[in-house]
């Protein structure tokens, strides 16, 4: 039978399902989103900026005569 | 503190200017032209993980949130005046912070602030010996005639201890580190193209064109590059060895040659 009592535990029986559940938010998850690219962003910009710092102090230390590029060659009739 | 113990452990310093087997990244710069071409590469790639983690991260959460147990009744969302905006706008942002450092190095590779010292011509071959002839205009024997050279590749069954295969040359072009070189580039027959990855130069030598690039070597070592144009059959055995010497030893090794010319 349909009565108004029958209708109106239904719905209430419907909402209860859903009660507490709330939809995805779009923004949240552009939010978190963006900020998780953020942060692998910031995770390569310190592998960049160690590169460079690494480079500087190779450079550096290559003026300063403390480090050399250039293998020592074998004196003439070492090997003969 | 993580971090740097992270980074110590995959990051080596270890000067490569040859192309070693499974490379991913480039070659170490030996100029300031690759050390900016380096760097813009890092600027950009910031940029491509954003994205990549975002958008990535949009697709996974969207097939998770795609299911009729959790969510059961879906967003009836027609349009969004303002997130419109803003991923129209923010896009379009994106590629003006790449274009700014890259306008700039390339502007800066083009200009030559600086007289070069030394002018250095390599005239490309095809490979009928495998020839890459260099001509050092600046330098004349006796008999008015240019310090030239031929720079034949060490055939692969002939390397010596040490040697890498198919990119070692009999005869290297010689340069003084932290000089300012201008490089005249142009073939004798068909398009080549003389490129030194850690140098950051690639020059195209076309038929009938000298082209004009200038570098300046910051250390001292050997920089390996191949020929980057197709240019026949023997186009993978065509190698480029630039020799980067103080200029002491730059300019014994010209009176050498000079001397030997001349004889």
């Amino acid at each position: 039978m349909s009565t108004t009592a029958h209708k109106v535990a239904t719905q209430a029986a419907a909402r209860t399902k859903t009660t507490g559940k709330r939809p995805p938010s779009v923004l949240r998850e552009i939010v978190y989103g963006m900020s998780l690219g953020l942060f692998a962003g910031y995770l390569w910009k310190l592998h960049h900026w160690n590169n460079q710092r690494r480079t500087r102090e190779f450079y550096s230390l290559l003026d300063q005569g403390k480090i050399t590029v250039v293998a020592d060659e074998p004196s003439p009739g070492a090997g003969d | 503190m993580i971090l740097r113990s992270l980074e110590c452990r995959f990051l080596t310093i270890a000067l490569c200017d040859a192309a070693e087997p499974w490379q991913l990244g480039s070659q170490d710069a030996a100029t300031p032209m690759m050390q900016g071409i380096i760097d813009l590469h890092h600027d950009i790639f910031f940029f491509l993980i954003l994205i990549l983690v975002f958008v990535s991260r949009m697709l996974v959460r969207a097939l998770w949130h795609f299911n009729e147990q959790t969510n059961p009744i879906p967003q009836r969302i027609v349009h969004g005046t303002t997130i419109e905006i803003i991923r129209t706008i923010f896009p379009s942002v994106i590629p003006l912070f790449i274009a700014i450092p890259s306008f700039a190095l390339l502007y800066s590779m083009d200009g030559v602030l600086v007289d070069p010292a030394i002018t250095i011509k390599a005239i490309g071959h095809q490979w009928r010996a495998s020839t890459q002839p260099y001509e050092y205009s600046d330098y004349n024997s006796s008999d008015e005639q240019s310090l030239t050279f031929d720079s034949y590749t060490i055939p692969e069954d002939d390397p010596e201890l040490g040697q890498s295969r198919l990119l070692e040359v009999d005869n290297r072009v010689v340069v003084p580190a932290k000089t300012h070189l201008r490089m005249i580039v142009t073939p004798a027959d068909v398009p080549h193209s003389w490129a030194v990855p850690s140098s950051g130069v690639k020059c195209d030598a076309v038929p009938g064109r000298s082209n004009l690039t200038s570098i300046s070597v910051q250390r001292e070592g050997v920089y390996y590059g191949q020929c980057s144009e197709i240019c026949g059959t023997n186009h993978a055995f065509t190698p480029i060895v630039v020799e980067a010497v103080t200029l002491k030893d730059y300019a014994d090794w010209v009176s050498n040659q000079l001397i030997l010319q001349t004889n």
